[in-house]
Formats: structure tokens, C-alpha cells, sequence
């Protein structure tokens, strides 16, 4: 095939990846919602086949390309949400047995991925002479990797967040209960608070059934994703740095996109302070992981559409 | 460890208003239009140094702030460390408290089952103490964690350190040198807008010299660079040829203590320059620099500009000089009407402006025609001769010119070194989890009675099952029998 029939059948496999995404997030949503086992069995079978879909584009787009296909912002998006769901799959649904977040992840990832196709598609170019570098390969991977662990993660708090206010909600619903329910009889049982059916926040691997896992498991999950993802960043900007001082003369120049990785950086090493300090587990760590997130956001890509700098290879 | 924690987060703060608001290091050009377009709040940013955070006084107070109050909390955790590292595990009395606890009776005395735990928790690197009475043990693991988190905070120490050394007894700056030119390290050498010494930089240039042989860049026919390279003789001091290297992107060369990148490039005519009697009066690469690129037009497509100062002849001439170095680009551009980039050289061809008056400014970086008058203008070729008022000037040839970014900076290596410890002691101090474990024996008829307790302070679900697999490991040696194990959990 010719570099430009291989650009092409990267392109529709990403574009299949992106749909089949979109299935695969409604599919969950609708576990979700009508707590029948089937869709999730769709759902993950879907986005199966789109990871597979956007594993070929990224595999032909680096064929068409003629080197390793992270070299522009199109490209690490699609890197991006393929780690994403490999993420989500592997550590969520085969280990932790949780089946039901798969389309707040799928929504996080097709986000990503249509980000990429509006603003940031560009042909198979090739690489500007400062990208090319060895410490592209790394400092990139763990860049994307991370991005996507700590997305998934901030992806799960928010989900956390507002679980945690409906187990609060119906706590409080439980302890106003007037008379206390002592006696047989006094409580409707559809309007029975949630609350009793999964008491047991420490039993996450019995969590089955079509609905979102307890709060505590929801927060211990987002706390994972963002422990592993943050020593990845902490190594991925170490490697820019690295690359920096080869490429640009010095390893650390308040470039925008270099000071807004030591910003998320800083967040998330709060967010992680915050967990091992007693009053602020929970929703307080919470509320930081989101504004990481939000930095996150930027970091990836405000830098690159709206601030200039050395980092604007994307457009 | 929350002042800390404040102190970064303010930092953290300062670092979005410097990545929103042009710097100076960066983008000085930007500030100026910044400052013109925005002159109230140009004047109270300027005056509160938010043009330049990171160089600003009130960022290095909170960085040294931060500092102070972190070895103020590393200090006391480390000393506690050292103290925990060379006291043995406490023993416990009671462990029915404990959230993870299990018993079980061995068909060994006592002491073979305090022993024998003892050897199953040793193996599983747990360290372990036995009680003086010798009926229980004490055992922990997962020191590293606290050792880990203290090395991660202490390395950022080391690299604050590497950077203030580094930068402060270290300089950057920029040469600029056509094919041919040799070029020494010395303060007046570098062009006066990127030099910028270290606050303690004292002892001087080295003088080692560069000498620029060629300059090679490729690109691709999508205009998109592919390489640039410099090759260079390194010189010492003396004059002498060391070595010889390619300087290119992403591959810097070392040399005398100074790193030397790859930084920028563009044309250097050779101009010529005879008097009226064929003597040469000047003979010189003239650096050409580049106006900036109009919206929607290619860098590459833009002339090139320079000038040549006669100060000897009477009166005192200057020429003005556009190059265009590839002639076919240029004449597809008049064709087309798009500006054609040039990056090689085909036919080139220079337009002159001749100047005829006093030249008040003396310096090779800009040229004032204020008090001149213009006597002549024209188009030079290459290898080319046209005639000036009393001489007559050559296009000589036409070279190329590289700019290379020299630093000395001996702090790189400290600072790479302290990066490493910081990834090395993250990872035990983010996973690596703390847990106890205790065993008590009492003798009972049928023999002894073990009780073994314990807990994690992180990781507490995986815990259970290294606490139920150290339990089974334990009553398996001594020889307790399956169904009499009782597991009690509690929290």
C-alpha cells in the first residue's frame, strides 16, 4: 500500500474506533440505567473492537508515516484513548470486576478523541528536527500514559463525587425515618435506601450487578489510577527535561507547556498529600484531583491551541 | 508539612500567571506589545514583576520559603526514621484488638512455635524481635515506605542545590559565526542580548575557540527542516585544533566545560569591497538577518537584510543590502504571486541602497540613515562588481552563517542525579505499605496455644491476604491441624 492509502485506513480506523467508542458508552450507560447484563457484555465487546480499530490506525498511521506515530498532538490523542481503555478494561472490568463505569471512561475517551480530529488533525508529516530524538520515544509514552491513567482517575472521582453524595443523601433520608424502623412494616420496601444493599464498602469484588460500585470503592479506584499515573508523570517530565537540555540548551525553561506540567504535578502531589492526611480523605482529596484535572486539561491542550511556545508543534 | 504544602500551591499559583502572561526570558516582544496595547495593567504587572515569575524576588522567596519549611519537616521525620530503624519491632500484649487476628494450637511446645513463626516471617523479610519472655514476637516490614517519602523530599533539596549551583556559577549565550570565522569564548563575543552570566559566574571565559567549517541544513520538500548540522574544530585556548565535531539538533558536542547546541542559522554574503585604486578595504561574511514573516507567509519565503559600513571613505558611505538566495523561488514568486520559500541557493542576488553621509552609530547591529542621504540603489549577482561613490563593491560569495547556543552549566549532572532519587524513592513511597504483625504462645494440654494478630496502615485488602498465607505458612510448620484454625476478623 502507498503512504497515502495507509493515511487513509488510518483515518477510517480511527473514525470506526470512535463510533464503536460511542456504542460502547451507550451500551454502558444503559446497563447502567436498566441493570440488564446483556448490554454490558455489548458494551465491552464494542469497545474491544474499537480498541482493536484504533490500535490498527495507530499501527498504519506509523506505517504511512515511516516512524513511531506519536509526533503531533493528533497522534498522542489516539495513543491517548487506546491506553485509556486498555486501562479502563484491564484494571476496572478484568481486575476489579467492576463493570459499570465503562461510560464515564468511554465518554473521557471519546472526548480525547474528538479533540484530535477537530483541532489537531494533520497528515502523516513528517518530524520537525527537534523531535527527533530517542527521548521522544520515552518522554512522549510516559507523557501519554499518564495522562491517560490520571484522566481515568479523575474520570472515576467525579463519579465518586456524586455517589458519595447520594449514599449521603439517602444516610440522611435513613436517619429521618420517623418512627425508627424498630418495627416490621414501616418502611416501603421499593424506597428502601440504597444504602442496605452494599453495605460493605471493603467487598469491592462482589459488585456485579448494574449498579455503581460504593463510594469507598469508587475513591479507592480513582486513588489507584492517579498513584500509578503519577510517578509516570513524575518520570515523563524528568525525560522532557532530559530531552530539554539536549535539544533546547537547558533542562527546565518555563516553556508554557513545562510550567503547566509542574502545575498538574504540584495538584496531584497535593491530591496525594491530602489522602494520607486525616480530614481531608474523601471529598476534599476529591475536589483537588478534579482541579488537577482540570490542569491536566490545559496541560494537554490550552498550552497547545491558545499559548505559545516551544511546544506548539501540534498546529 | 501543610506550609510546605501552601507554599507550593502558591507557587504552583505564581507559575499560571507566568504561563499566561508573556515573559520576558521567552517572548520580550510580546511583552512590548503587551505593554502598549494594555498599558494600565502593563504597568502594574510590569511593576510586580509578573513579566518575568520565574526571575521575579517574591518567587525565589516562596521557593526558598518552601525550602526551609520542608527540611524543617524532613529534618525530625528522618531522625525518627533512624531512631525506628535502629530500635526492634514493640511487642504487643493483647491482640484481640487487632483487625486481622487468627489462633490456632500447634502440636509443638511454645518456644518451637515462636521460633518457627519467627522463621516464616523472617523469610517473608519481615524483621522481627522476640519478646524477653520468649512466649511471642514482634514484627513489622515496609520501612521503606517512610524511607522512600523522605528520600523522594530530601532529592528535591539536592536539586534545588544542583540548579542554584549550576545556573548561578554557569552562563548561556549565543555565537554567531559565518563558514570560515573562528569565534572564542569570551564575555564581549556573544551577542549581548543572550548573554546571561550567573549571579556568582567570576572566573572568566575559558577562550577555547570554535571554528565553524561548514553548515548543512536539509529539508524536505513539504518545507518542512530535516537537519541542521555545524561542523566545527574545537580549539583550545592556544589556537590549537582539538578535534573536530558535528554540532546538530538534539546533538550537542561538549567541550572545555562548555555545551555547545545547534541554535539558529541564515545567509552571510561575502562583500568585498575595493577604493578607488583596487586596494581592499573591506572583505567580510555580513550577517543577514530575516523581518518577521507576515501572516500567512512561509519564514522561508522572506529576503534576507544587511548592510556594509565604509567609515574610511570620505565622505562616509554605507550600503544597504536584501538578499534573495534562490532566484528561481523569486521569479516563481512574481509568476504565481504566492511567495515561494527559498531554502537553497540558485543565482542569488542582492538589491542595494547606497548612503552617502556621517554614520552616527558605530555598531554592527543597526544601521542609521537619519543624517544620510540616498545617492544610488541597484541589484548585485554573484560574483558580481558594482560601483559606490569612490569604490566599488563585490558579492564576493555566498555562505551561510549558524548560530550556536554555548552554556556552562556544572550543575546538569547534580540535578539529573537528584531526579533519579526522586523517581527512586517515590515508587516505595507511594506502594510500598506498612504492616505489624504479632504472635503470642500460651501452653495448653494439648499444646501450644498461637495467636498471631496483625495490620496494615495502607493497602489493608491486600493485607488480608498476606496476613492468611503468613497464618497457614506458620500453623503448617507447626503442625496444626486445618480445622483447627480459627480466623477472627475485626476492625
Amino acid at each position: 500500500m502507498s503512504t497515502q492509502e495507509l493515511a487513509d485506513l488510518s483515518k477510517d480506523l480511527f473514525d470506526v474506533a470512535l463510533f464503536a467508542y460511542i456504542a460502547a458508552m451507550v451500551a454502558s450507560f444503559a446497563f447502567l440505567a436498566f441493570r440488564r447484563v446483556p448490554f454490558a457484555w455489548v458494551s465491552t465487546t464494542i469497545a474491544v473492537a474499537g480498541l482493536g480499530a484504533n490500535i490498527g490506525s495507530i499501527v498504519t498511521r506509523g506505517m504511512a508515516a515511516g516512524r513511531t506515530p506519536w509526533g503531533n498532538m493528533y497522534e498522542y490523542s489516539s495513543v491517548l484513548a487506546a491506553l485509556a481503555v486498555v486501562g479502563y478494561l484491564v484494571a476496572v472490568e478484568w481486575r476489579a470486576k467492576i463493570r459499570t463505569l465503562g461510560g464515564f471512561v468511554y465518554a473521557f475517551v471519546i472526548f480525547t478523541m474528538a479533540m484530535a480530529v477537530s483541532f489537531f488533525y494533520v497528515g502523516p508529516d513528517d518530524l520537525l528536527p527537534a523531535l527527533n530524538s530517542y527521548w521522544r520515544q520515552i518522554h512522549v509514552t510516559a507523557m501519554i500514559s499518564s495522562s491517560s491513567l490520571l484522566g481515568i482517575g479523575c474520570v472515576i472521582t467525579l463519579v465518586y463525587l456524586a455517589k458519595d453524595r447520594g449514599e449521603r443523601r439517602q444516610l440522611a433520608a435513613l436517619q429521618a425515618l420517623e418512627p425508627p424502623p424498630i418495627l416490621g412494616g414501616a418502611i416501603d420496601a421499593d424506597a428502601a435506601p440504597d444504602l442496605l444493599a452494599s453495605p460493605d464498602p471493603d467487598a469491592p469484588r462482589t459488585v456485579t450487578g448494574g449498579r455503581l460500585p460504593p463510594a469507598a470503592t469508587l475513591d479507592r479506584l480513582a486513588y489507584r489510577f492517579i498513584a500509578f499515573g503519577f510517578p509516570i508523570w513524575t518520570f515523563g517530565v524528568i525525560c522532557g527535561a532530559i530531552w530539554a537540555q539536549e535539544a533546547w540548551a537547558r533542562y527546565w525553561g518555563w516553556d508554557p507547556k513545562e510550567t503547566w506540567s509542574f502545575i498538574t504535578w504540584v495538584i496531584f502531589a497535593g491530591y496525594l498529600h491530602a489522602r494520607a492526611t486525616a480530614g481531608w480523605r474523601g471529598r476534599r482529596a476529591a475536589v483537588i484531583a478534579l482541579v488537577g484535572a482540570v490542569s491536566l486539561f490545559v496541560t494537554y491542550y490550552a498550552v497547545n491551541l491558545w499559548i505559545a511556545g516551544l511546544h506548539s508543534y501540534a498546529t | 508539612m501543610r506550609t510546605a504544602l501552601v507554599l507550593l500551591l502558591l507557587l504552583a499559583l505564581a507559575s499560571v500567571g507566568g504561563s499566561l502572561l508573556p515573559q520576558v526570558p521567552n517572548s520580550p516582544e510580546r511583552v512590548a506589545r503587551y505593554l502598549v496595547d494594555h498599558p494600565a495593567w502593563g504597568e502594574v504587572f510590569w511593576r510586580t514583576g509578573m513579566f518575568d515569575v520565574f526571575g521575579s524576588w517574591w518567587f525565589a522567596l516562596i521557593t526558598v520559603l518552601l525550602f526551609v519549611s520542608l527540611v524543617a519537616c524532613l529534618v525530625p521525620r528522618s531522625r525518627a526514621l533512624l531512631r525506628a530503624m535502629r530500635q526492634a519491632p514493640v511487642q504487643a500484649r493483647e491482640l484481640d484488638g487487632l483487625r486481622h487476628v487468627a489462633s490456632f494450637t500447634a502440636a509443638t511446645d511454645g518456644a518451637t512455635a515462636v521460633e518457627t513463626a519467627r522463621s516464616v516471617l523472617r523469610r517473608r523479610r519481615f524483621r522481627v524481635a522476640v519478646a524477653d519472655d520468649g512466649r511471642g514476637l514482634g514484627a513489622d516490614k515496609g520501612i521503606a515506605r517512610e524511607a522512600g517519602s523522605l528520600l523522594f523530599h530530601w532529592a528535591f533539596v539536592l536539586l534545588l542545590l544542583g540548579v542554584i549551583v549550576g545556573k548561578g556559577f554557569g552562563f548561556t549565550g549565543r555565537a554567531t559565526l559565518a563558514e570560515g570565522q573562528t569565534w572564542a569564548d569570551a564575555a564581549a563575543n556573544y551577542d549581548p542580548r543572550s548573554y546571561r552570566p550567573g549571579r556568582f559566574f567570576t572566573d572568566g571565559h575559558s577562550g577555547a575557540g570554535i571554528r565553524l567549517l561548514s553548515f548543512e541544513d536539509g529539508f524536505r520538500d513539504s518545507g518542512v527542516p530535516m537537519d541542521f548540522v555545524s561542523t566545527v574544530e574545537l580549539l583550545d585556548p592556544e589556537g590549537a585544533v582539538v578535534r573536530t565535531e558535528e554540532v546538530r539538533v538534539n546533538h550537542p558536542v561538549e567541550f572545555e566545560g562548555l555545551r555547545i547546541f545547534q541554535y539558529g542559522f541564515g545567509w552571510a554574503p561575502v562583500i568585498t569591497v575595493r577604493d578607488g585604486s583596487g586596494r581592499v578595504i573591506s572583505e567580510a561574511p555580513v550577517i543577514f538577518g530575516q523581518g518577521v514573516a507576515p501572516e500567512g507567509v512561509s519564514q522561508l519565503a522572506m529576503p534576507w537584510s544587511g548592510f556594509v559600513k565604509l567609515p574610511g571613505l570620505e565622505p562616509q558611505v554605507a550600503v544597504e543590502l536584501e538578499l534573495w538566495p534562490d532566484s528561481e523561488a523569486y521569479l516563481r514568486s512574481l509568476e504565481t504571486g504566492e511567495p515561494q520559500p527559498m531554502v537553497i541557493e540558485r543565482a542569488p542576488f542582492m538589491r542595494y541602497t547606497v548612503w552617502q553621509g556621517p554614520l552616527t552609530d558605530p555598531s554592527l547591529a543597526r544601521l542609521d540613515t537619519r543624517f544620510m542621504t540616498r545617492v544610488d540603489q541597484g541589484v548585485v549577482g554573484a560574483a558580481r562588481t558594482v560601483d559606490l561613490p569612490g569604490a566599488t563593491m563585490t558579492f564576493s560569495e555566498l555562505r551561510q552563517y549558524s548560530v550556536l547556543q554555548v552554556s556552562k552549566d556544572d550543575g546538569v549532572g547534580v540535578v539529573l542525579g537528584a531526579a533519579i532519587l526522586v523517581l527512586v524513592g517515590l515508587f516505595p513511597g507511594l506502594y510500598v505499605s506498612r504492616r505489624k504483625v504479632w504472635v503470642r504462645v500460651s501452653d495448653d494440654a494439648a499444646g501450644a496455644r498461637v495467636q498471631i494478630g496483625g495490620f496494615a496502615l495502607q493497602r489493608k485488602a491486600q493485607f488480608e491476604d498476606e496476613f492468611t498465607s503468613i497464618v497457614d505458612a506458620v500453623a503448617a510448620s507447626a503442625g496444626a491441624a486445618r480445622d483447627q484454625r480459627e480466623m477472627v476478623r475485626t476492625r
